[in-house]
């Protein structure tokens, strides 16, 4: 529990007491998560993770490939039809209240109180999370300035645009800085500056100790911030590493694209080859004046694990 | 401790709303039932000169005004919650469902002291005689709240959509109060419902608000009653609401 005696803790030691005695090196452990609907729909298929302590890792995945699901149920949101999570140690599943305490949520569609001013929001959300008077205004206070709302402060949330409601949903979750943060798409909606600096507080909150476990849905966010990237497809977890180990899965990591010459306002045309060389003996043959031959990056990864590209809007940049 | 607290920032929370919401609450919990009055006395004749009848019309106006405020008031800002995802918002923390529920009880509690004192000083300066029994009186309107609550709570948790739940809150605030002998006597009614109609939550509550407005403390039977029922509904209402999905 946050209290007034540790508000100048340093970040790092204040996480730390948050954590249940003899916590794991594990912050997350999942095994054989399993979600099955009344309907019979499997959204997840046996998930295992392990995220370590600090660690930042984004989870990918096309529309209702499960990364939802799975947020949902590390999160306690959603209750699984079988496997295991613990959160530091923790049994989420036997306990869900003991657990969201050491946890700050972001949910993908969460409403807010549209009366409270902004301030009162946090204060209120504050001291619904266990921090002392004093404690819940200095963390505002934090949380309103590392997200760029201090304009905002005294205002009603229902005058604020939909960006920064969605930043007031992220501080939420900031409050009280814990150990584990789970935020599922925080960044969408948001225009590039705001993502620049929701990346810039995940970042730190990462840098003060905490663990992130986030979905999105731009390939530039999990490139970014993450030290490593899970995709699932089909509700099963299809790959988890780091940028480089899932590059390094590619056998053919050069990516030709080019439109048909007959067509240049037509589909895109990709192919990948093994070497540069080869790339290059494709254009030759196939008498290509217009192309861009390029090393493969996470969105090739990603299109060949799921068969599935993101679309333009997606991957816009921030 | 902590768990007061809990209760005391989801009051504070709904209370603060009220800012931009006090409009449809004097409406529910004054306007109407006032209105109720003022109608239910030019159309009783003869009868609405006697200060019984006056005493019944009043102690009428505050069940509606408790009806209204407890079923479709508070089951409206419940569905609010539940369907514009604040419920997921309070869901994240590490927050019980029963402090939650706890604390639209309270403000339940302080609408109810509002809608009542103001409705008794209305009546007084209308020329009601009466002679309240406070503590009598109090306990009735807190069982009848928790009761009514009860209701508008297992709506919320329930409903499908937030037009349906709407719906039904709507429909059980007024219907309560119309279908039970509440602003007139079980005698007028028709025959048929005349048995059912007694068991209604309203008709405990309106007969025991009417006992202790003319000073009477016999409420025994009336507030037991109103107490099982408020077990009941509650009981229901907290074992619905829950955070987690299946």
């Amino acid at each position: 529990m946050v209290t007034e005696e540790t508000l100048l803790e340093p970040d790092r030691a204040r996480v730390a007491r948050q954590l249940p005695e003899r916590a794991a090196s594990v912050a997350v452990r999942v095994r054989g998560l399993v979600k099955r609907y009344a309907d019979g729909t499997e959204a997840n298929r046996g998930i295992d993770l392990d995220v370590q302590r600090g660690e930042l890792i984004s989870i990918l995945g096309p529309n209702g490939a499960g990364k939802t699901t799975f947020l949902r149920q590390i999160s306690t949101e959603l209750r699984p039809s079988g496997g295991s999570i613990e959160i530091f140690g923790l049994n989420a599943v036997a306990a869900p209240q003991r657990v969201k305490q050491i946890m700050g949520i972001t949910p993908q569609e969460a409403g807010v109180f549209e009366s409270l001013t902004v301030r009162e929001h946090f204060e209120l959300f504050a001291r619904l999370k266990n921090l002392s008077k004093a404690a819940a205004r200095a963390a505002t206070r934090k949380v309103i300035s590392a997200l760029g709302l201090v304009a905002e402060t005294g205002k009603r949330v229902g005058s604020l645009s939909g960006g920064q409601r969605r930043r007031i949903l992220i501080g939420l979750a900031l409050l009280g800085r814990p150990p584990l943060l789970v935020l599922d798409e925080p960044t969408t909606g948001l225009d590039p500056s705001s993502r620049l600096a929701v990346w810039g507080v995940i970042r730190r909150a990462v840098t003060d100790g905490a663990t992130v476990i986030l979905s999105t849905h731009y390939m530039e966010e999990a490139e970014r911030l993450s030290d490593r990237i899970g995709i699932i497809d089909h509700g099963r977890l299809v790959a988890v590493g780091t940028l480089d180990e899932l590059l390094g899965r590619l056998e053919r990591s050069y990516r030709l694209s080019y439109h048909d010459q007959l067509d240049p306002f037509g589909k895109l045309c990709v192919h990948y080859f093994a070497s540069f060389n080869e790339a290059r003996a494709h254009v030759a043959d196939a008498e290509l004046s217009e192309y861009s031959i390029a090393r493969a990056s996470l969105e090739d990864v990603y299109f060949t694990l799921t068969g599935e590209r993101f679309e333009r809007g997606d991957t816009e940049s921030a | 401790m902590r768990r007061l607290t809990d209760i005391v920032c989801v009051f504070r929370i709904q209370l603060m709303s009220m800012r931009a919401e006090a409009g449809p609450f004097f409406l529910a919990a004054l306007v109407f039932p006032a209105a109720m009055y003022l109608f239910a006395n030019a159309v009783g004749g003869v009868e609405a000169a006697q200060n019984q009848s006056r005493l019944r019309f009043l102690a009428g106006s505050i069940v509606f005004s408790l009806s209204l405020t407890s079923i479709s008031w508070l089951g409206y800002l419940l569905l609010e919650n539940r369907f514009t995802g604040r419920l997921k918002l309070f869901a994240t923390l590490p927050l019980a469902p029963s402090s939650y529920i706890l604390g639209f009880l309270g403000f339940a509690f302080v609408q109810a002291a509002l809608g009542t004192t103001v409705l008794l000083l209305i009546g007084r300066v209308l020329g009601v005689v009466m002679e309240p029994s406070i503590a009598a009186l109090t306990l009735v309107i807190m069982l009848t709240v928790l009761c009514l609550c009860g209701f508008g709570v297992i709506i919320a948790a329930r409903a499908r959509s937030f037009t349906e739940g709407s719906l039904l809150t709507d429909a059980l605030g007024a219907g309560l109060v119309f279908l039970a002998p509440v602003y007139y006597t079980p005698e007028t009614m028709p025959q048929s419902m005349r048995t059912v109609s007694q068991f209604l939550p309203t008709a405990f509550a309106a007969r025991a608000v009417r006992t202790t407005l003319s000073g009477g403390h016999q409420i025994g039977s009336d507030a037991l009653a109103l107490a099982v029922m408020a077990i009941v509904t509650l009981a229901l209402g907290f074992k619905l609401t829950k955070w987690r999905e299946d």
